[in-house]
């Protein structure tokens, strides 16, 4: 087993992984924090997004050992707890999430989005979340949410 | 150890020695988009990884009339190059429709070429445009045009010890004419059925200088020279396209796969090129 430190939303973690054990399993398994979904595990769906200093990766075919030192944010690290994101604010009133499966991904594609591109067009939001699947919502919804949560946050 | 080793290569030179002291057992690890997912799906137990992400090897820069970019650029820094915008568009317009945002944050342009899928985006305009790779070994550094590299599906000319340095692109002179198509299941995050990338120097209205390549319809990544060469000191008429076309599709060799038929990509292949030689040719 190796040591790997990493910041996971402003804290510090010192968690034992193996060869073969991905950023997902150290979020889920080891530090319990769940709002990255396992869906594929092939990097194909989406739904393990998190910003790995501040870049949207897929935790669940990124190498736990390849971060050592780096800095990760999840869902639960976007906004002080008790407090709402505009994103988040904006999936609600608009209907962008029913199950929530892919809401974190969605949530975290759309916030490394509007962090390098504060008034996307539609279709660079189409872009910005064309790795991240939804089966249930569908994305006329979750796009109107991302539009709305930038108005938000301009104004 | 049961678990293995895990070694954070500090220069190329260092990982180069690594693979080199451990034998067939270590692999080199860049943004693990490809390797990760085959590990996670059991068809490769790592046992000893050498990781490229601290050994300098991530960069753009140019030198004379040529871009060098490290193996380990991820693909995303590249598409938004303004040294790749300005210098080899081509490539910038193949990436651009890779795979997805994340996928391109983490994905490297020397792991795209490495795991010489014959289906890899990058390989297609980086053939068009005459690009060669930088390989290093325990012995010592290599060039070698990207042409000679692909050996089949997953195979290629990389020694045992030696890994991809750096990927030298020619610069695309401004008068150059270039188009480039992918041919997916879907728009997003889908690999190629047939990907194209044509490349044609035109003085006085003739071609002086022509490439096509072709991706998906070979097991390498695909150079039709016979094909381009057609092309050499004619103009751009309607015959001379149909007949480069043909010749392009002849030179592949497709399989059936679950994207797509060999009988479907062959015809693709054609129809293609001759879409994109029409599109320079107007
Ligand atoms: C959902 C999804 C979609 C994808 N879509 C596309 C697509 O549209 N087009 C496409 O072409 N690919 C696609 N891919 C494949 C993959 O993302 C690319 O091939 C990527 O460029 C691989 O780079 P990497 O740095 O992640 O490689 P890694 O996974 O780190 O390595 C891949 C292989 O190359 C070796 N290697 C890595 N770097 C070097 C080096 N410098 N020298 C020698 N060997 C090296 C490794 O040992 C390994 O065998 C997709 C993958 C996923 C998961
Ligand atoms: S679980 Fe990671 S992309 Fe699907
Ligand atoms: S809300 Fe259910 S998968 Fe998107």
């Amino acid at each position: 087993m190796h040591t790997l430190e990493l910041t996971v939303n402003g804290q510090g973690h010192k968690v034992e992984v193996g060869l073969k054990t991905t950023l997902l399993e150290v979020l889920r398994d080891k530090l319990h924090i769940t709002s990255p979904k396992v869906g594929c595990n092939t990097g194909d769906c989406g739904t393990c997004s998190v910003l790995l200093d501040g870049v949207l990766v897929r935790s669940c075919i990124t190498n736990a050992l390849s971060v050592q030192g780096k800095s990760v944010t999840t869902l639960e690290g976007i906004i002080e707890p008790g407090d709402i994101h505009p994103l988040q604010k904006a999936f609600h009133e608009n209907y962008g999430s029913q199950c929530g499966f892919c809401t974190p991904g969605m949530i975290l594609a759309s916030k490394a989005l509007l962090d390098a591109n504060p008034s996307p067009t539609r279709d660079e939001v189409k872009e910005a979340l064309s790795g991240n699947l939804c089966r249930c919502t569908g994305y006329v919804k979750i796009i109107d949410s991302v539009l709305a949560a930038a108005d938000e946050m301009k104004s | 150890m049961a678990e293995g080793e895990f070694f954070r290569a500090a220069s190329p030179q260092e990982a180069a020695g690594l693979l080199a002291q451990h034998g067939g057992s270590a692999r080199v690890l860049a943004g693990g988009t490809d390797l990760m997912v085959a590990v996670n799906k059991r068809m490769f137990k790592p046992q000893v990884i050498i990781y490229l992400g601290d050994a300098g090897m991530s960069g753009i820069s140019q030198e004379g009339d040529a871009l060098l970019i490290g193996a380990a650029t991820p693909l995303s820094v590249i598409q938004a190059s303004p040294l790749v915008a300005d210098k080899t568009p081509l490539l910038a317009a193949a990436i651009k429709q890779m795979a997805s945002p994340a996928i391109r944050n983490a994905g490297t342009i020397g792991g795209n070429l490495a795991n010489a899928s014959p289906a890899a985006d990058t390989a297609t305009p980086l053939l068009a445009l005459g690009a060669s790779l930088k390989l290093v070994g325990a012995k010592g550094e290599r060039e070698v045009p990207l042409a000679e590299f692909f050996t089949g599906p997953g195979q290629s000319v990389l020694g045992a010890d030696e890994i991809i340095a750096q990927v030298k692109v020619p610069a695309q002179p401004a008068e150059a004419k270039w188009a480039y198509r992918k041919v997916g299941k879907r728009k997003a995050q889908s690999l190629s059925v047939v990907s194209v990338a044509v490349y044609c120097s035109i003085s006085g209205g003739q071609v002086s200088g022509a490439a096509i390549a072709l991706g998906a319809v070979a097991p390498t990544p695909l150079l039709a020279q016979d094909a381009a060469g057609l092309l050499q000191g004619k103009t751009l008429d309607e015959a001379t396209i149909a007949a480069a076309a043909k010749a392009a599709a002849e030179a592949t060799s497709p399989i059936d796969d679950a994207r797509g038929t060999a009988w479907y990509r062959k015809r693709a292949s054609e129809a293609v090129v001759k879409q994109l030689l029409t599109e320079l040719a107007g």
